[in-house]
């Protein structure tokens, strides 16, 4: 466990300590206040402007940490030949993988944390009292930093920075219109893409089940299923991208 | 490429990896340290696998020209590497070899800042921070002024003394000859020579002829005649 620990502490250092990082959390943290003054002009009776912007911030936030750093999580390892020391402890390749993909994932997890007591406050302030139905979101929005960061681990492990920066954007965006997928395979009348259509849809990240912000803005009712799908499906999807990239990891040679 | 390696390291000697740029040297140790995996043949370390878990916990390696985590302050990395290691008692140690490769000032300092000279020798304090049996050493003389490279050699020495199995690869051959107790010569992926430093050197040269540099220089151009 100490082994794993150690890639972890080295991940959470290396990682806070990029300049990146910091105009991130300054920029999303100016976001999220500015939006106090966006809120007179949203249109209906309850302040939609200063929720829906602090969520989806903090979301965006997470995500660009996940594909700016965790592309380059591996690979710069390996390019730059930092890897070589670590490699060469007795150390198994799957502790790698764990320690650096929970080395980030904590990083982001403090870092969203903040924003999202950031935001509480700014609706305090707004409001005078606290929205804690919203902090729902947080843990949702980690499942999908989770997902995402497993995928661009398992592509930086065999695969240049670049290249897994551009998976993780694919990804991303193939991941939020899932649904819309599983809407063509459900209605196109060509069996072949039909087919095609569904497999996609249950092989590719589904990551608008992480996507509570219309319910919770809207104080809409969310179903304990539905999170503890949500949950389990996060889970197992991300066990099994850690899974992948250890089996590639352990087959990679450092020349 | 590498062709029909044959090398065997005795416990507790100092082996001096010599040869050429390009000609196999950090591709051998690459192999023995499971960086990289050999087409066919053998590696052990003191009897098992060199790819096992077990041997590695008795390598300490320090790689050609190292790189290491910018952010990290000496004291940082040293103390993840004995962690790595399975060192979990590491903070005496760290002190230890922070203070032994001169870097005690500098352990809080980030790496980012450390000159070139200060690299080669925190990568030496990671190679030996689990004690291991067996430390292995690409070049670990490029890159210090002499008195870095004294200091080295000191270290090296000091080892011996201690017991361990110290085989490293160079290309400055005189600091070569002061250390090590036999040596191996590759050239184009082929071990010419191995064996202690005096019969070499009395077998191949004219005895006016008495460094190992002029001994090396001859053997290559033989070999490329």
């Amino acid at each position: 466990m100490h082994r794993v620990w150690a890639i972890v502490e080295n991940t959470f250092k290396e990682s806070l300590r990029q300049r990146i990082l910091n105009l991130l959390i300054i920029f999303s943290i100016l976001l999220i206040v500015v939006s106090i003054f966006l809120e007179p002009f949203a249109l209906g009776e309850s302040p939609k402007i200063l929720r829906d912007f602090g969520l989806v911030v903090s979301s965006i936030f997470g995500i660009l940490v996940v594909i700016i750093i965790g592309s380059s999580l591996i690979h710069k390892d390996i390019e730059k030949r930092t890897i070589y020391t670590v490699i060469t402890k007795p150390v198994k390749r799957g502790e790698i993988i764990v320690g650096k993909f929970l080395g980030l994932f904590f990083l982001i997890a403090v870092l969203e944390l903040g924003m999202t007591a950031i935001h509480q406050v700014v609706i305090f302030v707004y409001e005078g009292s606290f929205d804690p139905y919203l902090l729902i979101a947080f843990p949702f929005s980690l499942l999908e930093v989770m997902v995402l960061l497993g995928i661009l681990l398992l592509f930086s492990s065999f695969s240049s920075t670049t290249m897994t920066s551009i998976m993780g954007i694919i990804f991303f965006i193939i991941g939020h219109g899932s649904p819309d997928l599983k809407l063509f395979a459900d209605q196109t009348k060509v069996v072949a893409l039909k087919y095609l259509a569904y497999i996609f849809y249950y092989i590719l990240p589904n990551l608008e089940n992480f996507n509570l912000r219309i319910d919770l803005v809207y104080k809409l009712p969310i179903h304990t299923d539905q999170l503890l799908f949500s949950l389990c499906y996060g889970l197992i999807y991300t066990i099994l991208l850690l899974y992948i990239s250890t089996l590639i990891f352990e087959r990679r040679e450092f020349k | 490429m590498l062709n029909d390696i044959n090398l065997e390291i005795y416990q507790g000697e100092v082996f001096g990896f010599l040869g050429p740029n390009g000609a196999g040297k950090t591709t051998t140790i690459k192999i023995i340290t499971g960086l990289l995996r050999p087409n066919s043949g053998k590696v052990s370390i003191f009897g098992m696998p060199y790819d096992s878990l077990k041997a590695k916990q008795l390598i300490g390696y320090l790689p050609e020209s190292p790189f290491f985590y910018d952010h990290l302050t000496g004291y940082e990395f040293l103390k993840i590497h004995a962690l790595l290691g399975n060192c979990t008692d590491y903070k005496k140690k760290v002190y230890e070899l922070l203070e032994k490769v001169g870097l005690k000032r500098a352990g809080n300092l980030q790496l980012r800042k450390y000159s070139r000279g200060m690299l080669q020798r925190i990568g030496i304090a990671q190679a030996l921070i689990t004690d291991p049996d067996l430390i292995i050493l690409d070049e670990p003389l490029t890159g210090l002024d002499p008195i870095g490279r004294k200091e080295i050699k000191d270290l090296i020495l000091e080892q011996k003394q201690k017991g361990k199995t110290i085989f490293f690869s160079s290309h400055i051959l005189p600091d070569a000859e002061v250390i090590c107790d036999r040596i191996g010569i590759i050239i184009e992926g082929k071990i010419m020579k191995v064996g202690e430093l005096k019969q070499l050197l009395k077998k191949g040269i004219k005895t006016d002829e008495i460094s190992l540099e002029d001994w090396f220089v001859k053997q290559v151009k033989e070999k490329n005649a």
